[in-house]
């Protein structure tokens, strides 16, 4: 085994090479292992792979370890320890792992066998049934990130024999680039330009297999992973016609690759017109297909068949953790499962290699235990809005009894101090996962708070208030701190958000009874802003009146002394920009203002 | 021309009320050099008249001719550039400006503008250079970092520019910054001298004043002098011939605090505490200071409340003023302290009533 591999440079078909040469390696001599070279067959036909740079280092490796055996060791603990697993450091597992037979596909076997007939009847049919009208032979395969889309296409490829021709949007031009290439006499072609000229030469031409090594016989798809994005409604409406020019008439099957933006939010344009553009191009006679994210359950297959391809001990919790945690995204979850399995195995490495008789076993399973603890560091983020986050802290939904048996030494808190337990994440990972930054999230619950404290309870309300007073002095240290340690800056704000969120979980200790509430934008936000408005107002009128009396007057001055005055000696001329009013009319206003909003506030009740 | 601004001693011998000052003032400015000078005391008291009396009296009429400005600052702080908008006053020999109200980028502001000053001195009628006077208000408000470059500054620019700084309390004002200024008190004028300043308005305006009437002004004026002299041209717009009698009407700001105090002492429930907020936001949109509204609100509500109450109320006020301070938005603390004050107040009168 320890001999030079010959990089094979196999067509895709040939799946079972990869597992039968792995198991016969040995784990007790990784010397004689070097897969450094092991290339992945499926990956083969990408052209992007550096096989031969591969090859020329591991053989370097191999002399060296002629050369000098007594490095070998050491060679093997620390440079090569990743040789020891069978994997070369600089592949990633997803694409080393990735599917080379149906089998092998976590994708739902129905789907995966819809989208296969799909395929075959358009490259198994005879010429004249392609021609039927109404019969397009675009496939449009969507769904979220990391669901197995082009995986399938891949795989199917290979199994019904057929070429695969990826378009690949090209990189984008830098600026740089730009300019050194329009002194060179190149026009910028941009880059909605080159799909489009590509299209339309495989719509009028096929794609010409001189570049496929004229293997002529074999059939082709077409693969557009990725569609150009579009910036603009006109740039939109060109793709989308080229699109649809392609759906009419193309004879190549053709698999159109879109990503869905998970549940998109449809404020979100970009997402919106790529919904828009799938219903076109089915309305032009495109079929779809539509790939739910995986399920739990091949995921957690599929990891347990890489650990066990690449020996790696991952307890069943670990793999479960990981699965749950990807949210059906199985590019993502074995990303994690390679990041998992990396740490703890290299300090086993290198203890041996120390060859201190060190318990390895013991270590490891202290950093499972670890990072067990962190298992969220698998874990897409989870998001949340804002509003949903607001709407947990405010509605301060508990257990109705406190579940958590006291045990004899915990600390106990007075009866009057002590809460149920939450029915939520800690808060301050709800705040997290809402993005919240705390001065906003302290507005908003300040404006809010007193919708949901129960009539009856005013100490409540007090305890929330202060609370949040408290909260806003952190806030405003850390402002004042902020130009020189941002850090502790940082330390402030979360601290304040923090206080902010759990005292109004604490303090609201009876709530109003649920019912919906409209949330509201924090009211002082606008109050702020035509304060500041105002007071720049009256400086400048205090100064027009008083005839450019050569002195500033302090504006807490004007606005308790001045102005009242003004208003009675009826100084005001008609011509003055007075946003608010006078006083007194405001005042009337502003209770008339309550009122209605209140009613419109009861009006508003609706499940939440 | 409101009667404050028509009847300002625009020269220090003009002076009625601190009388004993101008004269020192005059004294200390004819030897054409003067120190910095730091003014302070309780609002109304004649700071800024004095002030404005002095630079008539050491730069001559030119004082008065100022223009406004207001300026964008470009001012570089090691990384990264801050843009500041500030108004500030100028003539040809003196800058007057509110460095707080650029909030807690004050002090790169007072550090530029002195260094620009610095830098274009006038020269004087007799080829002397002369030195340029900027006159800072609200110093009491400037944040700490600010104060200390002010220091620095101070020192290092004495020789082209004077200060004459001007706040309430000096007790704001750190101790460096004061030992290097001539300290100057103005007190709040007694109330004789208010009604001297009020009867000397009535001779010059040709007003019949009762007997009586002038001190009940100055009584309810609380010895603020700016304040005497605005309610006396309201009661002269109210009601002519004056009847001693007769009513001085209270700021409306005032009587809509005293509106709140009344609706926290009929309801005390989270729904009146919101709409108190309302109110509350309603004052602060007319650029009423927090401080002036939670002092206000304790004025208010101590004379409904029971005795045993008063001195509860107080402490929690003094509190939630404190944080206020510390703090950056005003109205959390103070409706924090419309709440404590509902909740003791709630539970003073289940106690007592059941």
């Amino acid at each position: 085994m320890g001999k030079r591999n010959t990089i094979v440079i196999s067509s895709s078909d040939d799946e079972d090479y990869e597992p039968s040469s792995r198991l016969t390696r040995s784990y007790q001599k990784p010397k004689s292992t070097s897969s450094l070279t092991r290339t992945n067959p499926s990956r083969a036909k990408k052209p992007r792979l550096p096989g031969s740079r591969l090859t020329k280092q591991s053989s370097n490796v191999d002399e060296m370890r002629l050369a000098f055996r007594d490095f070998d060791e050491v060679l093997n603990g620390v440079k090569v320890s990743a040789g020891s697993r069978r994997s070369n450091p600089k592949e990633l597992w997803v694409d080393k792992h990735k599917p080379s037979s149906l089998e092998e596909l976590a994708v739902n076997k129905k789907k995966v066998e819809e989208v296969k007939s799909w395929f075959e009847e358009r490259l198994m049919a005879p010429k004249y049934l392609q021609d039927e009208v109404g019969r397009s032979s675009v496939l449009i395969l969507s769904g979220q990130a990391g669901v197995g889309k082009s995986a399938t296409v891949q795989v199917i490829a290979s199994k019904i024999g057929a070429q695969l021709c990826e378009w690949n949007t090209p990189t984008p031009t830098i600026w740089q680039e730009h300019v050194h290439n329009s002194s060179a006499g190149m026009n910028y072609t941009s880059k909605l330009d080159e799909f489009e000229n590509f299209v339309e030469r495989v719509r009028k031409y096929g794609l010409i297999s001189s570049s496929l090594n004229g293997n002529s016989k074999s059939s082709i798809i077409l693969v557009i992973d990725d569609l150009p994005v579009t910036n603009g409604r006109s740039a939109f409406e060109r793709l989308q016609r080229c699109l649809i020019q392609l759906v009419r008439s193309t004879r190549v099957p053709t698999a159109i690759l879109a990503t869905d933006c998970g549940n998109a939010d449809s404020s979100d344009l970009t997402a919106r017109w790529l919904e828009e553009l799938q219903l076109t191009l089915e309305s032009a006679g495109a079929s779809k297909v539509a790939f739910n994210p995986i399920t739990n359950n091949s995921i957690k297959k599929t990891l347990s068949r890489i650990c066990r391809q690449e020996l790696c001990n991952v307890a069943a919790e670990e793999i479960d953790l990981i699965a749950r945690a990807s949210g059906g995204d199985i590019r993502h979850a074995i990303t994690s499962l390679q990041l998992f399995c990396l740490k703890p195995n290299v300090e086993l490495d290198l203890s041996s290699s120390n060859s201190t008789p060190s318990c390895p076993k013991e270590n490891a399973n202290l950093l499972n235990e670890f990072s067990g603890g962190f298992s969220s560091q698998y874990g897409r983020d989870e998001t949340l809005t804002l509003f949903h986050a607001l709407g947990k802290f405010l509605h301060n939904k508990r257990d109705t009894e406190n579940v958590v048996a006291l045990d004899q030494n915990a600390f106990r808190v007075g009866e009057k101090f002590s809460r149920l337990p939450f029915k939520m994440d800690s808060p301050e990972k709800i705040l997290c996962q809402a993005h919240g930054q705390s001065r906003p999230i302290t507005d908003f619950l300040h404006e809010n708070v007193l919708d949901f404290v129960s009539d009856e309870a005013m100490d409540d309300a007090w305890a929330v208030a202060s609370y949040l007073g408290d909260a806003d002095m952190l806030l405003a240290t850390s402002r004042r701190t902020l130009n020189r340690h941002s850090e502790i800056g940082n330390v402030l704000q979360s601290a304040a958000a923090s206080v902010a969120v759990r005292g109004v979980l604490y303090g609201n200790f009876h709530p109003s009874p649920s019912r919906w509430h409209a949330i509201r934008k924090p009211k002082l936000w606008q109050i702020e802003q035509s304060s500041s408005h105002n007071q720049n107002e009256m400086l400048r009128q205090r100064f027009m009146e008083d005839g450019g009396s050569s002195s500033f007057s302090e504006v807490s001055v004007i606005a308790t002394e001045y102005r009242p005055v003004l208003k009675w000696v009826g100084y005001r001329k008609a011509g003055d920009v007075e946003t608010h009013g006078s006083e007194d009319e405001s005042l009337k206003g502003m209770s008339i203002d309550e009122e209605e909003s209140e009613i419109s506030d009861d009006d508003d009740i609706e499940d939440w | 021309m409101l009667w404050v601004d028509k009847y300002r001693p625009k020269t220090l011998a003009q002076v009625i009320v601190h009388e004993d000052i101008a004269q020192n003032l005059t004294k200390l400015v004819t030897e054409q050099d003067c120190p910095h000078l730091l003014f302070y005391g309780p609002s109304g008291s004649g700071k800024k008249t004095l002030i404005m009396a002095l630079l008539r009296q050491i730069f001559g009429p030119s004082a008065e001719k100022v223009k406004v400005e207001n300026r964008n600052w470009k001012i570089d702080a090691g990384s990264r550039t801050i843009d500041l908008e500030l108004t500030t006053l100028a003539s040809t020999n003196h800058v007057e400006l509110s460095p707080s109200d650029v909030g807690f980028q004050d002090r790169y502001i007072v550090q530029e503008i002195i260094k620009e000053m610095a830098k274009n001195r006038p020269i004087d009628t007799k080829g002397k250079k002369g030195f340029k006077v900027l006159v800072l208000n609200e110093v009491d408000k400037l944040s700490r970092e600010a104060q200390h470059s002010l220091r620095r500054t101070m020192e290092k620019y004495s020789a082209s520019c004077r200060l004459i700084l001007c706040c309430n309390s000096s007790s704001k004002v750190t101790e460096a910054i004061r030992s290097r200024c001539l300290n100057i008190r103005i007190n709040a004028p007694s109330a004789e001298q208010i009604v001297k300043v009020l009867e000397f308005i009535g001779k010059k305006e040709g007003l019949q004043i009762p007997s009586g009437f002038a001190a009940r002004i100055a009584e309810k004026s609380n010895r603020n002098l700016r304040r005497a002299i605005l309610s006396f041209e309201t009661c002269r717009v109210q009601q002519y011939p004056f009847t001693s009698n007769q009513a001085i009407p209270p700021m409306d700001w005032e009587e809509y605090i005293s509106e709140i105090a009344t609706d926290i002492m009929k309801e005390q429930s989270p729904k009146r505490l919101f709409q108190v907020r309302g109110k509350v936001y309603e004052l602060l949109i007319n650029c009423i200071p927090p401080e002036i509204v939670l002092k206000r609100l304790l004025h208010e509500l101590l004379k409904k409340l029971d005795a045993e109450l008063k001195h509860e109320v107080c402490h929690w006020a003094a509190y939630y003023e404190h944080r206020m301070r510390l703090g950056q938005k005003a109205i959390f603390h103070i409706e924090a302290f419309v709440a404590k004050f509902m909740s003791i107040y709630k539970a003073f009168l289940i106690a007592t009533f059941g």
